[in-house]
């Protein structure tokens, strides 16, 4: 109830920041852009990676736009009152980048028809809303390869905020990266049914050490699964910024995701008037999902095939999720010679085979 | 599998202790008849503070200091609101626990990158080498044993000294304290400085040693369970370290029994350690008139000397 409240408060005060700043400047031909986070602004994690995405704006196009950035906004009602007083205040393209705010979005766009909408890791189109998302699996693929070289227990382990498909999609992909090098490599899952609880988080990775998991991928927003392995001697893969300062003996690689080409290539559209609702989802090909520089306890070779790999998964050349895949119950998810389809990669609800925990 | 069991065991003593440490200092605070529902903000300060000393290079133990001096000093506003203002307990708490969170959020802007050295367990000498004792035993940090001599401390202090006898007199009658000629103000603006530094201290661990990081709203709920721990243990410091334990051990076993692929969803694996807790607590807590006892009569109350 309480964060509730307090997400409530900020939200407000956040809003009276939106209402009194448009009105301070507006010069003539200069594109006012609005970004809407549901989280409050961090140093590393999903919330950074977002405001380096309008840092990259800021770099490319300087006095042709002007930027307005909301936190926090995590309540519904609150979002919807933020977007409504961007658009209403003369915000030409606005970002949305929770999950969470898809549904404010889908019911203030269509009264802004003006206005450019983009939703990160959002589902629904609009005629002016557009959704942007990031191909995760594709760099957790091949950090999974890296990981299957270098555990000694065969043992993995995972720990997620909460078991939807943006977070067991990639656990998945990491999983058949490694089984790639090795097939009897298992991997133990945990979910924290929380994005922000460091101590549960650093519990969860201790348990999973102890149970004998030697290489360690977090997918929450902080670094602790990163230090937790440093501490304990084993190896650990970062997830949405580069974590190395957590872990410099622990962290193999991280998957990085660098929205600045989603959010440059909106600004210059909206900026040249070719803006179009679209959806784009790439993956390493574009950039969007990097890869940390590969820890030098990898050995040479490896680290070289690893190199290669991305350009092979990027290119489509290498599919991770290429049948045969089962689910860890036994039941076929994809035959052999077939590629699971894009539709289902979004909404995978199932953990594969070597996948050791549930879903609920 | 000794290991596993070590693990656990240790495990649970870690995650009990800022659980223990914050209901502890809350303990005293209401026995003296206040009522503090700001540990959860309390707790953030005291992190965030001790944080920043110890990145910038001030070393932990300053920065324990500085996170059970922050405690304090956000404690002492509750203090000085309630008992001199005669603000509203449960309104004064409630602002603080959502102040704390927005303090420590702008103390901590541009931190959250940026680890420290966590606090390293203590050197015991040979002790931490004895086969099993060792491991299970003397490998802590210093704070998991100030935590648990706090216990036996707590209890000595309150039921057998005669400060702990004044203390326990201002919470049941401030009237008649007042009359005997103590300072009842006096008395309990000092336990609500205790109860902060403790939730600063129990802040702290958090940030410094159980993991060496500042994320923003990192307690995640703990002190409002270190504020229903001491409601549970009917404010008995003994069950209070029997609810930390108990919570702390049910959370790291729902993890463990994730990872063996317990065929239980998670949601409810998660919900776990609540439901123990209150069960074991509910079950402890049956003799409705030893509880009638415990609790402190007038917690909650203003009171305003009458001269």
């Amino acid at each position: 109830m309480t964060i509730n409240r307090r997400t409530l408060l900020q939200g407000t005060a956040a809003l009276a920041g939106t209402l009194a700043l448009p009105r301070l400047a507006s010069a003539e031909g200069v594109l006012k852009i609005g970004q809407v986070n549901a989280s409050p602004a961090a140093d590393i994690g999903w919330a950074k990676q977002h405001a380096l995405g309008i840092e990259a704006i800021k770099a490319e196009f300087g006095d042709r736009v002007e930027v307005t950035v909301v936190d926090n906004t995590f309540l519904p009602q609150d979002a919807e009152r933020v977007f409504r007083e961007m658009a209403a205040t003369g915000h030409g393209l606005i970002f949305g980048t929770s999950f969470s705010l898809g549904a404010p979005m889908q019911k203030v766009a269509p009264r802004f028809p003006d206005v450019a909408w983009e939703h990160c890791s959002g589902i629904v189109h609009l005629d002016n809303l557009a959704t942007f998302e990031a191909k995760y699996y594709e760099g957790m693929y091949v950090a999974g390869v890296a990981a299957g070289h270098m555990t000694k227990t065969g043992k993995l382990g995972f720990i997620g905020g909460f078991p939807i498909p943006d977070i067991v999609g990639p656990g998945n992909a990491f999983l058949l990266g490694a089984q790639s090098v090795n097939p009897e490599i298992t991997c133990n899952a945990v979910f924290l049914n929380s994005w922000f609880d460091p101590g549960k988080e650093k519990e969860a990775a201790s348990a999973l050490i102890a149970q004998g998991a030697d290489v360690l991928l977090g997918m929450t927003d902080t670094g602790v699964a990163v230090q937790t392995a440093q501490e304990k001697g084993v190896f650990s893969v970062g997830y949405a910024s580069d974590l190395i300062s957590f872990g410099p003996d622990s962290q193999l690689t991280s998957v990085v995701l660098d929205w600045s080409k989603d959010y440059v290539g909106a600004a210059r559209a909206v900026l040249d008037g070719t803006w179009e609702t679209e959806s784009a989802w790439d993956g390493l090909a574009a950039g969007v999902v990097t890869m940390a520089p590969f820890h030098e306890a990898i050995p040479a070779e490896v680290r070289a095939e690893l190199e290669a790999l991305v350009v092979a998964v990027g290119s489509g050349e290498v599919q991770p999720y290429a049948g045969p895949i089962s689910d860890n119950a036994g039941n076929e998810i994809v035959p052999a010679g077939e590629v699971l389809s894009d539709g289902d990669v979004r909404g995978i609800d199932w953990l594969t085979a070597g996948m050791i925990g549930t879903l609920g | 599998m000794s290991e596993l069991a070590i693990s656990i065991f240790t495990g649970t003593l870690i995650a009990a202790t800022p659980l223990l440490l914050a209901a502890l200092g809350e303990l005293v605070v209401e026995k003296s008849g206040v009522l503090n529902l700001g540990i959860e903000g309390m707790m953030l300060i005291g992190a965030a503070a001790g944080f920043l000393v110890a990145v910038q290079g001030g070393g932990l133990l300053p920065a324990f200091a500085v996170a059970a001096l922050a405690g304090a000093v956000a404690a002492a506003l509750f203090g000085v609101l309630t008992l001199l203002f005669l603000t509203n307990q449960y309104a004064a708490g409630l602002a603080l626990a959502i102040f704390g969170s927005g303090v420590s959020a702008t103390l901590g802007v541009g931190f959250g990158s940026q680890p420290i050295e966590a606090l390293a367990p203590l050197n015991l000498g040979p002790l931490a080498d004895l086969p099993l004792l060792g491991p299970l035993l003397f490998r802590f940090d210093i704070m998991v044993y100030l935590g648990l001599a706090l216990v036996p401390v707590t209890w000595w202090w309150l039921n057998r000294s005669r400060a702990g006898l004044v203390l326990r007199v201002v919470g049941e009658a401030p009237g008649n304290a007042h009359a005997l000629g103590y300072n009842v103000l006096r008395i309990r603006f000092l336990a609500i400085l205790w109860g902060g530094a403790l939730a600063g201290l129990a802040g702290g661990y958090l940030s410094l040693a159980y993991t060496a990081i500042w994320v923003e709203n990192m307690t995640a709920g703990r002190g409002w369970i270190a504020l229903s721990l001491v409601v549970f243990a009917t404010w008995r410091p003994f069950r209070v370290l029997a609810g930390a334990v108990l919570f702390g051990g049910v959370t790291i076993l729902q993890l463990h029994g994730q990872i063996l692929g317990l065929p239980v969803p998670s949601e409810a694996l998660s919900a776990a350690p609540y439901v123990a807790t209150i069960l074991v607590l509910v079950v402890i807590s049956q003799n409705r008139a030893r509880m009638a006892l415990d609790v402190p009569l007038s917690l909650g109350k203003p009171f305003r000397a009458r001269d």
